[in-house]
C-alpha cells in the first residue's frame, strides 16, 4: 500500500523543496562558523585604490633596484684608506678613554639590568625580530643546554610577576 | 599550478628569478595585503611594509630552509615586517603602543580608504584594545578564515593556545560592543 505522498490537504510554496538543500546547508555554515562571534559585522569596511595591485610587482622591483644601487663597492685602496683612518681614530680614543677612566672600566656585570633593557629598549637596531633570529646559532645548540638547564627560583618567580599578564600563554588549556 | 617546491628552486636561480618573484608576488600579494593591513590599518603603511616583505622574502629565499610551508614563512616575515614598522612609529613619536593605536584608529574616520560605518569603527576600536597575539589570531581566522593549524605555522603556538586567544579575543570584543 503506497503511504508517501499522501498530504492532499496542505500545500507548499512552488520550488520550496528544491532550494532546500543549499539553504540548509549555508544556515549550518553560518551557524557553525560564527556561532562565537554572533554580534561582529562579516566585513571591515576597508578599501583600496582602484588597480593597486596592477601595479604593486613593478612598484617591488623599482624599489628593489633602488636599494641595490645604494650598496657601492668600495675600491681595495680606499678600503685601506679607511681602515687606516679607523685605526688611528680608534687608537686616538682608546688613549683618551685610559686616561680619563683608568680606576673604573664598566663590565658587563656591573652594568645594571634595567640599563640593560633600557638599552635596547631606546636603541633602534633596525633589524625585525626574523632578522635577529636569522642569526642565532640554532645549529650549535644542543637540546640538552635547555632542557639541563636549573632556572634560579628567584628568576623564575620575577618572570612570572612581570609577566602575568600573558598567562595565557603558559597553555593551561592547552593541557585539558 | 606551480607547486612551491618549484618556485623556491626557481627564485634560488639567477636565471629563472625575475619569472619566479613575480609569480610569488602574483599568487601571494592579495593574501599578504590584507594580513599586514588589518595590523597597521592605513593603505599607504601598508603598501610599505608589503613591499618590504617581498624585498625580505627576495633576499633571504636561500635562508628559507623548507621546514615550513613558503606561505607560512612569507606570513610569519609580514607579521614581524608590520609589528616592527609599528613599534618604530610609537618610537619616533615618543607614545605608548597603546597610545598609537588608538591613534591610528582614530585616523580611520579621516581615511579615504575606510568606509565603515559606525559599528566597523568601534570594532576596530575594540581590536586595538586586544593584545598583541590575541589581535593577530582574531584577524587571521574570523577575517582572512584561515585554519588554526595554518595559524599555528604563523605563529608557531599551539593550535590549543590559539582556540584559547580566539576565543578570549571573541568574548572580550563582543563585551566592549555592548558596553560602548
Amino acid at each position: 500500500m503506497k503511504k508517501a505522498n499522501n498530504h492532499k490537504d496542505f500545500k507548499i510554496p512552488e520550488g520550496y523543496l528544491d532550494g532546500f538543500t543549499d539553504k540548509l546547508m549555508e544556515r549550518i555554515s553560518t551557524s557553525e562558523g560564527n556561532q562565537e562571534a554572533r554580534m561582529l559585522p562579516n566585513s571591515d569596511g576597508f578599501k583600496i585604490p582602484d588597480n593597486y595591485f596592477d601595479g604593486l610587482h613593478s612598484n617591488i622591483i623599482e624599489k628593489l633596484e633602488e636599494e641595490e644601487k645604494k650598496v657601492i663597492t668600495l675600491k681595495p685602496w680606499r678600503n685601506n684608506l679607511y681602515y687606516a683612518a679607523a685605526s688611528v681614530a680608534a687608537a686616538i680614543l682608546l688613549t683618551i678613554a685610559l686616561q680619563y677612566n683608568q680606576s673604573s672600566e664598566p663590565t658587563f656585570e656591573s652594568l645594571a639590568k634595567a640599563d640593560i633593557e633600557e638599552y635596547f629598549d631606546q636603541t633602534d637596531f633596525g633589524f625585525s625580530t626574523y632578522e635577529i633570529a636569522e642569526v642565532i646559532p640554532v645549529d650549535d645548540l644542543e637540546v640538552a643546554d635547555i632542557l639541563e638547564y636549573q632556572f634560579n627560583e628567584e628568576n623564575i618567580i620575577d618572570y612570572l610577576d612581570d609577566d602575568i599578564d600573558n598567562i595565557e600563554e603558559l597553555n593551561l588549556l592547552d593541557n585539558e | 599550478m606551480i607547486t612551491e617546491e618549484t618556485l623556491v628552486d626557481e627564485l634560488r636561480q639567477e636565471k629563472t628569478q625575475a619569472k619566479a618573484f613575480e609569480v610569488l608576488v602574483n599568487t601571494y600579494k592579495e593574501r599578504l595585503y590584507w594580513h599586514i593591513r588589518r595590523i597597521v590599518l592605513n593603505h599607504d603603511d601598508t603598501d610599505d611594509v608589503l613591499q618590504n616583505t617581498f624585498i625580505k622574502v627576495y633576499k633571504n629565499i636561500n635562508g628559507f630552509k623548507g621546514e615550513s610551508q613558503l606561505y607560512s614563512w612569507m606570513y610569519r616575515i609580514a607579521t614581524n615586517e608590520a609589528l616592527s614598522f609599528l613599534k618604530k612609529q610609537s618610537k619616533n613619536q615618543g607614545i605608548s603602543d597603546t597610545e598609537l593605536q588608538d591613534r591610528m584608529v582614530a585616523n580611520l574616520q579621516a581615511d579615504v580608504y575606510f568606509d565603515g560605518d559606525e559599528i566597523q569603527l568601534k570594532l576596530q576600536k575594540a581590536i586595538a584594545s586586544l593584545p598583541e597575539k590575541q589581535k593577530l589570531v582574531f584577524n587571521m581566522k574570523y577575517y582572512q578564515e584561515m585554519k588554526y593549524e595554518e595559524i599555528s605555522a604563523v605563529l608557531q603556538t599551539s593550535v590549543g593556545a590559539l582556540k584559547a586567544s580566539y576565543h578570549l579575543a571573541i568574548k572580550k570584543l563582543e563585551k566592549f560592543l555592548k558596553e560602548d
